[in-house]
């Protein structure tokens, strides 16, 4: 059975509330009816979780309480190696009760928490609740990178890439498995279909803290490793997560921590001191002391303070030396064991850096320790230092919300990040959900001029594909985004595609996205509506197998257009842009959609979708 | 390293009547004269100099052996930079080509290499070096903010622009009636191209640059005229004004430079036949501009194109050979291209990169982040076939060492780099200070390359 498409696991609330509707008969209809709740699952999905039943109860009946019995459909998933993780909570975790919230309001929410609104969704949203959404959001879980297996760092003669010969089956192996292609795709289907839409959007700003780039990890099965790490990771605490990433083979042999030997003085070599350096100047505290707020910390004559200096760099570098590749499985285990993207990196004591360390703020590690103990005092200390909390929170905000939080919102993250309120420090999911839940993040609008931010190439393409019924197989939106400067997990460097202190020239104004934001990716976006909304988006692609293309829907849309120009635009106003276009706006796009027949309903809603998709106004999401 | 095509469209936005509606209007062509074009090439990650340029000779090459271990070239690949009586002291990494390189181009007197340069606050011995309170550079050995410093060639604090961009402000009045901004970028947003009043252009290197699904029909002209009206409402915050700013000037550029980047008859194109690297493209797309100068009314152009990732912290000898061999036959292409057109001593280029590298090799068959590095100039206008700036003692714990392995304190500023091509370019010695705030720190103002 062919593990190429990820089964997506759905809570047991959405199992109960799904059978609850008057439609819901058998899976199939379910899965046609889960449209609701997960918009686009392509006919292939439905069918293959009608047979891993892990639409469950409704093939093997559930008992009382919702559980599903075990039998052969529990067993058949476990077969087909879904790879869904357990959700968070216990299963009898009393969800909060619906207290409903504006429209516009959940409109706004979905733009923040997930990539992208959907009209049903919004009406369920704000049924819901922001306690509920967040509550069923926590305990959701992960729809993760799936099909993938080893392949050796060298590829093997049938397996090169031959630009003469594309549809070959060499040229097809090399793209699926030494190229980040299908993860690409997955990334793609994820989006735009899984129900675990909040946790692949803080994972997705976590691989743009935390990141590999395909620029030296091609290997399609180590960076779906990687990826599913950070999945893994949203929602638990922080100082998992660094120590996940630090024993990954493949932040190892992205950043070097892999192989890296205690100096050897007679050789005339020193431990490499890559990861030490990006561990710390972008995984967690930066270069400079931080407040709380957010603010450099000055000294008394008004100047920054270093947060460390080329001593402490030595000092992790010695750390983080005597770790390598885990043993391909059945072989035993060298130091130079053979690139392995799986499970986590093994130590070999005899490689490590035996004399003190020097970490941060003059703190001494001991000599003697084993690499585990080294890695774990390291790593306590970086994990402990006050700047992780303004540091990684103002990120994360700029990511979800706005590129200008107040010192006072990054204030009131960072301490949900010192303590979630059970005195926990790092609780990644209190810190999202206070993220989310702030003042500066809710209401119908912001409460900031310059409230929001510029929507990153992958939101833009998926919030316009999920307002507008499209369907994608990721192909045609992987050049898209290419384009548009955004390469799917291949920044140029670990400082990802754009940095967070990036301002608009003359001004004070954050504007990280704004980095990839230029005359040659700005085009791009505008010519890819063109090609998705006027010229039918992109048909099959033979050489991918399962292809379906990229389409949307927009036959409501037309059916709302008979009714008038300006009911037709106040839709898309409302799907796009949460009702927020100024009437300026909207006459400008009413004065164009009037040259065109006013039974052409079609023609109608493609020329307003376009002028809306393309506009500046849909650009930067507020 | 072959970027992937972009999308290519049908329909793509034409001139006429559609134009006209953005403000846009025909570019006029005119006669140029003393026209200067400087052409940045970023080599981002920290290239590691001391493998680019390797002393030849028997005493220097075994004390470079001897401290470089298992990532020391082979003596018999280096290619000799013959200086003034035939004899070479250094030579180059091979890759970066003999006759179809910059062997060759040194040997024509066209290639420069300034020794050791770097960023600085003021001069630095090593033991000013190890003292507490000495002004030095903020976040040495960190990527970003050394790019940023030979960007800004501002090393004390955080700085809103790039040299480039304060020399296109300085020069602004030589390109009035300019139809497309004066500097234009293949490496998308940066510092180096950012001025206090114009930013540059970024451009792709392959695919077209233009909007497209515009034809000449009522409903695409009502459409046209509904986009150009929503660019111009709504004003008056930052990131909205921000991103209608670039949407307008893409528009306009993209009007203009269509036909100039689409061009595969121009003389340029030939030279670049057998090259598709991206590098090679980036510099090709250069080349037609350059060839259109008098149709685009430019006089001072800044052209920003980069190449990488340079940052071989494992690897190092693969990294290298494959990136020098890209960057190597597309210089050479690219001058020589110049030349072809009557721009041979107008057109200069120029590499930059955030540090060098540890002199030591890691245990990991690569280097890491240091400090002053070996950076070459080339184009007709230069005084080339010499070295200029003074050479690091090149040993572990030497006085141009700031510590134990090979880690080299400038002993040029970017400052004084940056002034030599200013000066070129146009900027009188009065000025200087302008484009480069911190150049009275250092002695000479200029180094006589160019």
């Amino acid at each position: 059975m062919s593990k190429l498409f990820a089964c997506t696991e759905l809570s047991r609330q959405q199992l109960a509330a799904a059978s609850a509707m008057p439609q819901a008969r058998s899976p199939i209809s379910y899965c046609g009816m889960n449209a609701r709740i997960a918009p686009q699952l392509p006919s292939v999905l439905c069918r293959m979780m009608r047979i891993v039943a892990l639409c469950g109860c409704l093939l093997t009946g559930c008992d009382g309480d919702g559980d599903a019995v075990s039998g052969p459909a529990a067993s058949a998933a476990a077969t087909l190696g879904a790879t869904a993780t357990r959700p968070a909570a216990s299963a009898s975790t009393i969800m909060p009760p619906a207290v409903s919230m504006g429209v516009t309001d959940a409109a706004r929410l979905l733009e923040q928490a997930t990539f992208g609104p959907t009209p049903s969704e919004v009406t369920r949203v704000a049924a819901l609740g922001f306690d509920g959404f967040i509550a069923e959001q926590l305990t959701t879980p992960a729809t993760t990178y799936s099909g993938f297996t080893y392949v050796p760092h060298l590829a093997a003669p049938g397996c090169h890439f031959n630009a003469a010969s594309l549809g070959s089956a060499a040229s097809t192996c090399s793209r699926d498995n030494y190229s980040l292609f299908q993860v690409q795709r997955q990334f793609f289907a994820h989006a735009l279909t899984g129900p675990d839409q909040l946790r692949q959007r803080v994972a997705f700003a976590l691989s743009q803290l935390f990141v590999v780039s395909g620029e030296k990890v091609y290997e399609a099965y180590g960076m779906a490793a990687f990826q599913n790490l950070l999945l893994h990771d949203a929602f638990g605490n922080f100082r998992q997560v660094l120590e996940d990433v630090t024993l990954s083979p493949v932040m190892g042999w992205y950043l070097d921590m892999a192989r890296n030997a205690k100096a050897n003085p007679a050789g005339g070599t020193a431990p490499d001191e890559n990861y030490a350096r990006e561990v710390l100047q972008l995984f967690s505290i930066g270069v400079n002391k931080l407040n709380a707020d957010g603010s450099l910390a000055l000294d008394a004559n008004s100047q920054p303070q270093a947060t460390y200096d080329q001593n402490v760099i030595d000092g992790f570098s010695a750390i983080f030396t005597g770790w390598t590749f885990a043993p391909l499985p059945g072989t035993q285990s060298v130091w130079m064991n053979p690139i392995n993207f799986q499970g986590t990196m093994v130590s070999f004591p005899e490689q490590h850096e035996p004399g003190t360390k020097l970490l941060l703020d003059g703190v001494v590690v001991p000599a003697g320790q084993t690499p585990e103990a080294d890695l774990k005092a390291a790593l306590d200390a970086v994990f402990n230092h006050p700047n992780v909390g303004p540091f990684i929170g103002k990120q994360l905000i700029q990511h979800l919300v706005t590129s200008n939080p107040s010192p006072a919102y990054v204030a009131r993250i960072a301490a949900v990040f010192a303590n979630d309120g059970q005195g926990v420090r790092g609780d990644l999911a209190a810190v999202v959900k206070a993220i989310l839940g702030d003042v500066e993040a809710r209401g119908a609008a912001p409460s900031q001029p310059d409230g929001g931010h510029l929507r990153e190439p992958a939101l833009f393409i998926t919030t316009v594909l999920r307002a507008l019924g499209g369907r994608s197989d990721g192909v045609f939106l992987n050049d898209a985004i290419t384009a548009m400067g955004q390469p799917l997990f291949t920044p140029l460097t670990v400082f990802n595609f754009y940095p967070p202190s990036y301002v608009l020239p003359g001004t004070n104004t954050l504007a990280p996205e704004f980095f990839i934001q230029n005359a040659a990716t700005g085009l791009a976006r505008s010519n890819f509506i063109n090609q998705l909304i006027l010229l039918g988006g992109a048909a099959p692609e033979p050489s991918v197998g399962g292809s379906i293309g990229t389409t949307v829907e927009l036959s409501s849309l037309a059916n709302v257009a008979a009714t008038s120009a300006d009911t037709l635009v106040d839709a898309l106003n409302s799907q796009l842009v949460h009702g927020s276009l100024s009437s300026a706006a909207h006459e400008a796009i009413v004065t164009a959609l009037n040259v065109l027949p006013a039974d052409d309903g079609l023609e109608r809603a493609r020329m307003a979708a376009y002028l809306i998709a393309t506009s500046q106004q849909f650009q930067v999401e507020r | 390293m072959h970027r992937r095509d972009l999308l290519k469209h049908a329909g793509a936005l034409g001139a006429g009547a559609a134009l006209s509606q953005l403000g846009i209007f025909a570019a006029r062509a005119q006669t140029v004269s003393d026209y200067k074009a400087l052409v940045c090439i970023f080599m981002y990650g920290g290239n590691d100099g001391n493998n680019t340029i390797v002393p030849i000779g028997a005493s220097g090459y075994a004390a470079y052996a001897a401290a470089r271990t298992l990532i020391a070239l082979p003596q018999n690949t280096l290619l000799p930079l013959a200086e003034a009586g035939g004899a070479a002291t250094f030579g180059l990494h091979p890759a970066l080509g003999g006759a179809t390189g910059l062997q060759a181009m040194w040997d024509a007197k066209q290639l420069a290499i300034v020794a050791n340069v770097g960023t600085l606050v003021t001069p630095l011995t090593k033991a000013q070096y190890l003292q507490l309170n000495t002004a030095k550079p903020a976040s040495l050995f960190s990527h970003i903010d050394q790019q940023l410093q030979w960007q800004a060639s501002l090393s004390a604090a955080p700085s809103t622009t790039g040299w480039g961009g304060r020399l296109a402000d300085q020069l602004a009045g030589l390109n009035t009636g300019m139809s497309i901004p004066s500097m234009i970028s293949t490496a998308g947003n940066n510092l180096f191209v950012t001025g206090r009043a114009s930013q540059a252009l970024a451009i792709p290197t392959s695919g077209s640059f233009a909007l497209s699904g515009f034809h000449n029909s009522a409903p695409d002209g009502a459409r046209l005229s509904a986009l150009a009206a929503l660019l111009g409402v709504d004003r008056g915050t930052d990131l909205l004004d921000a991103a209608q700013d670039v949407m307008t000037g893409a528009l306009r550029s993209s009007a203009v430079l269509k036909p100039v980047l689409e061009a595969n008859t121009g003389a340029v194109n030939g030279y670049f036949a057998t090259q598709n690297s991206d590098i090679a493209l980036q510099l090709l797309a250069v080349a037609k501009i350059v060839e259109a100068r008098a149709t685009l009314g430019a006089r001072r152009q800044v052209f920003l194109v980069s190449i990488g990732p340079f940052d071989t912290h494992t690897e190092q000898l693969n990294a290298q050979q494959t990136l020098f061999a890209e960057l190597g036959p597309a210089l050479k292409s690219f001058h020589d291209s110049m030349s072809n057109i009557g721009a041979g001593a107008s057109v200069t280029s120029f590499t930059l990169s955030d540090f060098s590298r540890t002199y030591q090799p890691n245990t990991n068959g690569g280097t890491d982040h240091a400090w002053g590095s070996n950076h070459f100039v080339a184009g007709g206008a230069v005084k080339g076939g010499q070295f200029y700036g003074k050479w690091p003692e090149l040993a572990l714990g030497s006085p141009d060492d700031l510590g134990t392995v090979g880690r080299w304190i400038p002993t040029t500023a970017v400052d004084q780099y940056a002034a030599t091509l200013a000066s070129w370019f146009g900027v009188g010695a009065g000025d200087l200070a302008l484009v480069l705030p911190n150049l009275a720190a250092f002695a000479p103002a200029t180094l006589g390359f160019i």
